[in-house]
């Protein structure tokens, strides 16, 4: 018989349980009862089905998911006896939680938690660069999200390298994956300019890990932005709200991490019309600034120009005027010199008359002399003495 | 800058440097003769930037390296029970 104290005895029974119990590879599913936290360290709950009922104990660290009474969960967790009670607990080290209640239940708790703690902030969006030379993708190279993603991205742009960091997007692996990647990322955030995280459609579970608080940490931690695109349409995961950008799907990622070539070509071409027009506008403003120059300073010499001709104009009038009295005085004075000419008593003379000049000067009458006086006759030339014989009235 | 990614064509910088030269254009002010030279290397940004459009090619490369995300962990208290 072997012997055992009491608590050598749960020692053996807690070894025994756990080379017995397979931890990895046995997950119980129960109802959630009874669940506090104490402390904020200490996390306690029941686990239930219709019969049968174990506690629970883990620490808060562990505890990745929201958890109420009555969500329905799977745990997996290593059992044991307490050495001081004997109480048997089951320490928890992962919970699954099961089917669209449980879910959305813990959706909506932390959703509520991260938006009252600023994650999903729109001040803190960083714009996307509009022309990314090296684009981080975090996908499953499996799933038909990344080739959709490739394929809208090789239509779209050209000469870009895409990185892809390979994560599971599904399952109870795939939080910490994509949150190894993220942390892979910020060690490397200096090679990349975007960062690209997609997966397909699926229910709310297939989209579980996208609503895993510490991936959501992740994805508002990292110090490449990110361009989150999950599932169809009207898939909304807690990632989208952190992300910088949200798009609607893997192929609208795509459409919103690169421009379309064929719209920045447009660009292009406009560009170059505005600057040849923007050109000739140029040339067209400099000759103007040359011919109003001009017009300018022949308008500037117009005044004192006109001035002149005004003043050349007058000069030149009151000259004419001035000759035009000049000849008429000439005339005037031809006019009299040959009147004067005419008036000359010597022309009398020549035509045959003589002046007849007596003692007391000019003869102009036969009374002014009586018979016997002296006269002098002056004639056109020479003069003659004579005397009076007879006069006659 | 690395040697790689200067010889490397910059897209972003060449469009947002042909920006910079139509809004010069639009300023007011414009000396010809400069005018010509902006025009000139405007142009040329221009085909440059088509020639780049016509590359159909994305470069995609998987990450092989093992990733972790760093984390501590507290101990559990067994002596609480």
């Amino acid at each position: 018989m072997t012997i055992f104290s009491v608590s050598e005895y749960i020692k053996f029974i807690n070894d025994s349980l756990a080379a017995l119990v397979p931890y990895n590879d046995l997950a119980i599913e129960g109802e959630v009862a009874g669940f506090k936290v104490s402390q904020s360290k200490w996390v306690w709950f029941d686990l239930k089905d219709k019969d049968g009922l174990i506690s629970c104990f883990m620490v808060a660290w562990d505890l990745k998911v929201p958890l109420a009474d009555g969500m329905k969960i799977r745990v997996l967790g290593v059992p044991r006896l307490y050495q001081k009670t004997g109480k048997f607990s089951v320490t928890v080290k992962a919970i699954e939680l099961l089917g669209e209640g449980a879910l959305k239940k813990a959706y909506e708790l932390l959703k509520k938690k991260l938006l009252e703690e600023g994650l999903f902030a729109s001040e803190r969006k960083r714009p996307l660069p509009r022309f990314p030379q090296r684009i981080a993708l975090i996908t499953s190279p499996e799933a038909a999200a990344y080739t959709d993603f490739l394929r809208i991205l090789n239509n779209r742009w050209g000469g870009v390298e895409v990185d892809l960091l390979p994560v599971a997007v599904q399952g109870m692996g795939a939080p910490g994956e994509i949150v190894a990647a993220f942390h892979w990322l910020n060690q490397h955030s200096n090679d990349y300019d975007v960062c690209v995280l997609t997966r397909g459609g699926g229910n709310l579970e297939d989209l579980q890990a996208f609503n895993d608080e510490t991936v959501v940490r992740a994805v508002y931690g990292s110090k490449v932005p990110v361009v989150c695109g999950v599932g169809h349409e009207r898939d909304e995961t807690l990632c989208d709200f952190a992300a910088d950008v949200r798009a609607s799907t893997p192929s609208n990622a795509a459409e919103r991490v690169v421009p379309n070539r064929e719209e920045v070509f447009g660009e292009l071409e406009f560009m170059a019309e505005q600057l040849e027009s923007d050109l000739l506008l140029r040339v067209g403003e400099a000759r103007q600034k040359v011919e109003s120059a001009f017009d300018l300073l022949e308008h500037r010499l117009a005044g004192p120009l006109e001035n002149c001709r005004e003043v050349l104009k007058k000069f030149e009038t009151q000259f004419n005027n001035f000759v035009f009295q000049l000849d008429k005085k000439k005339t005037g004075v031809e006019t009299l010199e040959r009147l004067f000419a005419g008036l000359n008593p010597r022309r009398l003379l020549e035509r045959g008359y003589g002046l007849v000049r007596g003692s007391s000067g000019l003869i102009r009458s036969a009374k002014d002399v009586d018979t016997g006086d002296k006269i002098m006759i002056e004639l056109s030339r020479g003069q003659i003495d004579a005397e009076v014989l007879k006069t006659h009235l | 800058m690395t040697a790689k990614e200067s010889k490397k064509f910059n897209f972003a910088q060449a469009y947002a440097d042909l920006q910079k030269t139509v809004e010069w254009f639009e300023k007011g002010e414009v000396d010809l003769e400069e005018g010509i030279k902006k025009f000139e290397d405007g142009l040329k940004l221009v085909d440059e930037l088509k020639k780049y459009l016509q590359t159909v090619e994305n470069k995609v490369k998987q990450i092989k390296e093992k990733m972790t995300a760093g984390s501590e962990r507290p101990d559990e208290k067994d002596s609480l029970f």
